[in-house]
């Protein structure tokens, strides 16, 4: 693949790997570096990684204005999204209902180090699926609602097929609240034990709230990222992955033998395979050679051989002025992909028809 | 004064096209260059004449990329629509193709509010004389933009109608000079009362009306690289048939209007909270409310000479 990697590809990726080179780039390459890192979201992180290293000052002054700006913002958004999950549990601190924070805030709760630079929109959390109404009523009566006007369609999709309920927001801020009952749709064909997941659930450090283990946080990122979304721009989330496994590899002690036997119980071995795969293939992370091999449910070589020459085309953006047919191809089939395994075929195909129908003829807003 | 580029006007019309149909046209506007892209022929002869004195930015860093284009609606598939794209994404609907060009302005500070941070940025018409900036924030229905086309016909530097952009640690504004939207009866009397200055086109149906754009005098954009502290801040308000009156704001209340006529004060935090702060200390602040844009110069003038 490296040798087929299209040059904006590159032109990011050392910028995500050597920040160090950056201050080598002239005009034009930062323009288009600026272009591409904030299609994928990882503005603030090239700006964090500039900042950690004192090297602002060394790079083209609109450029550094750009990356300030971007990381002054994720700065805001990490705010407003702990204090969400502040009023959160303390609207839901009279009930018993046990609360995990997921993602952008759950990883910033573990004290992983890049997520200073991470931008977060959403608060997710998740709650054990029968106590989801209980949560909800809780929420609904100190001030939440639901965010957007939805159809009956779209309130029977989430309700139905999805693995979250209708976001709610407070009346009073802006921050949606997206809660889970668990980690893929229940339409998919992952079957995942949530009460294990709550079971092995570990506080984070000082701060009174819940997270995922080390083992089950890496998981749920890649079940995320191969699983549940559709790829296209998603770089963000396989450099989660990377950061995830480096930083619990230094920090948890047999990390990486948990993390496999943990991926087998949970039956999410094909997620995790990916995850290492494309983690070792784009960013070179240093993962013990042989950890793949016993993994259950890997993918057959067919499927490892197309999702090789798909994936990077949809993580990676388009090109700015030339989108590559390749790229657009690729990110077809898997935004196909991402519904095939969300949902059987009787559920999908009226979806998708009803989907092609919206945009055509689009409802009010 | 920094050595001005070629500007917009000493390129012909085909070239000018050539560059927005092609790779993009580059242009400085203030602290920003924009890279604007359409194939639309009719819009660039107006882009043409309102961006004549716009400096080109070919060598250097574009901060925003936007596009017109051409759009077919299904559901209007004989009017013809086009659409705003900020780096590929339509950040509001599609509109008919008539109101391009108030598209563009609307979206390139669309793009501006959510995109800068490293400034404070109030929702502010700027102003310079004798070497200090004037800020008139926006007020519901002040007619700041109004007021604004009138002053700086008299004698004032633009800075901006819409931005007022602050160097949070140093409380230095920035000059970005842009078209200047009329709205409605604005027209008429900025008409009336400059007949020597050209608007652009006027624009029927828009979200706020109609809309006529009055671009920024020469020397303002050729000055465009000078920044300046503020020494007043004036919230001012047109009253019909109302006589002169100027009074000073008390601090607190002139903080919290200021504060609250921002883009992103929430977003700086303590930051923005300092700045507005100080700027408020250094700044002396009135209530202006007017009916004519005789006495409100003259008013103003006079305020600006004691420095």
């Amino acid at each position: 693949m490296i040798s087929k990697q299209p040059a904006h590809h590159r032109l990011l990726l050392n910028a995500l790997v050597n920040p160090a080179s950056l201050v080598e780039y002239d005009t034009v390459k930062w323009e288009l570096l600026l272009r591409l890192a904030r299609k994928v979201k990882l503005l603030a992180r090239l700006a964090m990684d500039l900042k950690n290293r004192a090297l602002l000052d060394q790079i083209p002054p609109r450029a550094a204005n750009l990356l300030q700006s971007s990381l002054i913002q994720a700065e805001r958004l990490q705010q407003i999204t702990h204090w969400e999950l502040n009023r959160v549990s303390w609207a839901l601190k009279d009930t018993d209902i046990p609360v995990l924070a997921l993602k952008g805030v759950a990883y910033s709760l573990a004290g992983l180090p890049e997520s200073t630079g991470r931008v977060y929109v959403d608060l997710d959390i998740m709650v054990p699926k029968h106590r989801l109404s209980d949560a909800e009523t809780a929420l609904t009566k100190k001030g939440w609602t639901n965010h957007h006007k939805l159809s009956a369609y779209d309130e029977h999709y989430y309700r139905a097929w999805a693995h979250e309920i209708p976001p709610l927001v407070h009346a009073e801020r802006e921050t949606e609240v997206d809660i889970h009952h668990t980690l893929s749709p229940p339409t998919s064909r992952l079957k995942i034990n949530t009460e294990r997941l709550f079971e092995a659930a570990v506080a984070a450090r000082n701060s009174g709230y819940r997270i995922l283990c080390p083992s089950d946080m890496v998981l749920h990122c890649a079940v995320n990222l191969f699983e549940n979304n559709e790829l296209a721009d998603d770089l963000r989330d396989l450099l989660d992955i990377h950061d995830l496994l480096l930083f619990f590899s230094r920090n948890e002690p047999d990390f990486w033998k948990k993390l496999k036997e943990r991926a087998n119980q949970l039956n999410l071995g094909r997620s995790l395979f990916y995850g290492v795969y494309f983690s070792r293939l784009i960013f070179k992370t240093s993962i013990p050679e042989n950890l793949e091999n016993d993994l259950n449910e890997k993918p057959n070589l067919l499927a490892r051989w197309v999702m090789h020459q798909l994936v990077p085309h949809a993580l990676f953006p388009l090109h700015p002025d030339k989108h590559s047919r390749q790229a657009l191809i690729a990110r077809s089939l898997l935004y196909l992909r991402s519904h095939w395994i969300r949902m059987p075929i009787h559920l999908l195909l009226p979806h998708l028809a009803y989907k092609t129908y919206l945009s055509i003829f689009p409802r009010k807003a | 004064m920094g050595t001005v580029g070629v500007t917009v006007g000493q390129i012909p019309f085909g070239q000018f096209f050539s560059s927005l149909s092609n790779q993009g046209l580059r242009v400085k506007m203030g602290p920003f260059n924009v890279q604007i892209g359409m194939t639309c022929a009719m819009l660039a002869e107006r882009l043409y004449r309102l961006y004549a004195n716009y400096e080109l930015a070919e060598c250097d860093l574009a901060e925003f990329h936007v596009q017109i284009g051409p759009v077919r609606l299904l559901k209007k598939p004989f009017s013809p629509h086009a659409r705003f794209l900020l780096d590929g994404r339509s950040p509001f609907p599609p509109f008919p193709t008539g109101q391009a060009l108030a598209a563009l302005e609307w979206g390139i500070n669309l793009a501006i509010a959510a995109r800068i941070n490293h400034l404070l940025l109030f929702h502010s018409a700027v102003v310079e004389r004798n070497g200090h900036a004037v800020l008139f924030p926006a007020w519901p229905g002040s007619g700041k933009t109004t007021l604004c086309t009138a002053l700086v016909h008299r004698g004032y530097r633009l800075f901006s109608d819409e931005f007022g952009l602050m160097d949070p640690h140093h409380g230095i504004f920035f000059p970005i000079p842009r078209l200047m939207p009329l709205k409605n009866e604005s027209i008429r009397a900025i008409r009336d009362y400059l007949p020597e200055v050209m608007l652009g086109p006027e624009i029927l149906n828009t979200h706020k009306g109609t809309i006529a754009h009055v671009p920024p005098p020469k020397e303002s954009i050729a000055r465009s690289s000078e920044t300046a502290k503020a020494g007043w801040i004036v919230f001012p308000r047109w009253v019909s048939g109302a006589a002169l009156r100027l009074e000073p704001l008390p601090d607190a209340e002139a903080f919290l209007l200021l504060a609250s006529n921002s883009f992103n004060y929430e977003v700086l935090g303590e930051k923005s909270f300092q700045a507005a702060a100080g700027l408020i200390k250094s700044c002396r602040c009135y209530k202006l409310t007017y009916s004519d844009f005789d006495s409100a110069i003259d008013a103003m003038n006079a305020l600006t000479d004691d420095i």
